[in-house]
């Protein structure tokens, strides 16, 4: 089946099973790496991708939903985003392998709280696991973030 | 083969579509719970029925002394709604703990009571509520309260041909509470959950998370008939509905353990709502 979606500003058509989950599809076919599978049952976080504004799990959304629908990952956003910056000045990764949905879901977040609390931060990051624990610094990340204020 | 994918867009369209694939048409709401059981192998459609734009699925409204909700509605609608806040805000505290925003964004009160997995958190909230949901079907229209609806895990009274396409709750609650406890990280499901309702027609406590399906008891909510609820009282009812129970063991906690835990938190909850 062809399955037509924007993704991240352009429109592309994919000729997959729908059943296939959205994770697969964005990997493979249109080789998109920033969304990567861990749990398979969208607790952990990593899968994370923004679909008509809203953020999803990648690995649990059949992509035959996609469908005329608007999909962004990371990759949408510029180099210089103040997400991105403040995530290298705060020291908050190390792996990284969280990191790509972590930015992902501090730019929604700040879209629609700009300056949130360590606990709206918490609340919002609540499904996005780092097994590196750095947390504090993702929090401290969020609120450098904050400061440096959202992308004209 | 290629899996058959169906996006009808109005009611009838979705139960002619129903009625003709029967067991082989999988209807998908949010699809986070339908993704776990993929993802696990444990189901492979033939063909999938979206019901994401279908016309009318995605209401909330007032009718008289009740709240309509249509199947679609998410848990993040039912988290912000201020509608739902003011008129029964049991059910936005319920659906603001489920999972993470992630799967709030999209996992729907019609796919989770349709469900019917013992450890998600609506299905006891909307039982102690005394809701019900509408059944429609090519050939009819029926009402089922929540609590004949769920028969045991992964187990409904919903036919082969019926589609879940609203769940009514009535708003006549003076006090309602939705306690969970959990026994690991914070967006986990439940060890033990308890909704307790105040409502004209007298208490209903349900117990979520400890067996096939939500624990009411009726017989023991009658001892709080003609007496003001105290820590007595809470405690009382909260023993029994421990004795009663016989609880499951899992990741979240052993079958002993969870029958002490009913105890405590039945009387929490209980205190909770003569606050």
């Amino acid at each position: 089946m062809k399955i037509a979606f924007e993704l991240n500003g352009t429109p592309v058509e994919v000729e997959t099973d729908p059943a296939n989950m959205a994770l697969s599809v964005l990997r493979g076919e249109c080789g998109i790496t920033s969304v990567r599978g861990t749990c398979g049952i969208g607790l952990c976080g990593t899968c994370t991708m923004i679909v008509d504004g809203k953020t999803t799990a990648s690995c649990l959304m059949p992509v035959g939903a996609l469908a005329g629908r608007r999909v962004e990952t990371v990759d949408v956003l510029n180099e210089d985003d103040p997400v991105i910056d403040a995530f290298i000045e705060a020291n908050a990764v190390q792996c990284g392998f969280c990191i790509p949905a972590m930015v992902l879901t501090v730019r929604k977040l700040l879209e629609d709280n700009p300056k949130p609390t360590d606990d709206e931060i918490d609340m919002a990051l609540a499904g996005n696991i780092c097994r590196c624990g750095c947390y504090a610094k993702i929090r401290d990340a969020v609120h450098l973030a904050a400061a440096k204020g959202n992308p004209a | 083969m290629s899996t058959a994918w169906h996006s009808p867009t109005t009611r009838e369209e979705v139960l002619r579509l129903r009625a003709e694939l029967g067991e082989d048409g999988t209807l998908v709401a949010g699809g986070t719970f339908l993704g776990v059981l993929m993802n696990n192998g444990i189901l492979a459609p033939e063909a999938m029925i979206s019901l994401a734009h279908v016309e009318g699925f995605e209401r909330i409204a007032r009718d008289g002394a009740e709240l309509r909700i249509g199947a679609m509605v998410t848990h993040r609608r039912l988290e912000f709604d201020a509608d739902i806040r003011a008129l029964c805000p049991m059910i936005a505290d319920t659906f603001a703990v489920v999972a993470n925003p992630r799967v709030r964004n999209w996992a729907t009160i019609g796919g989770v009571l349709a469900d019917a997995d013992y450890a998600s958190d609506p299905p006891a909230a909307m039982i102690a509520l005394d809701a019900r949901v509408v059944l429609e079907s090519a050939s009819g229209r029926r009402e089922v309260s929540v609590e004949d609806l769920i028969e045991d895990v992964y187990q409904t009274v919903i036919e082969e041909d019926e589609v879940l396409t609203e769940v009514i709750v009535p708003l006549d609650q003076s006090a309602a509470r939705y306690r969970k406890f959990r026994t690991r990280s914070h967006e986990d499901r439940p060890c033990v959950s308890v909704a307790a309702v105040q409502a004209s027609g007298g208490l209903r406590v349900a117990v979520g998370a400890v067996a096939g399906k939500p624990q009411i008891f009726h017989d023991i909510c009658a001892l709080a008939k003609g007496r003001a609820m105290d820590s007595g009282l809470a405690r009382e009812i909260g023993t029994a509905y421990a004795e009663r129970i016989d609880p499951i063991t899992d990741a979240r906690g052993s079958s002993a353990y969870r029958k002490r835990v009913i105890a405590v938190e039945v009387r929490r909850a209980l205190e909770d709502l003569a606050a």
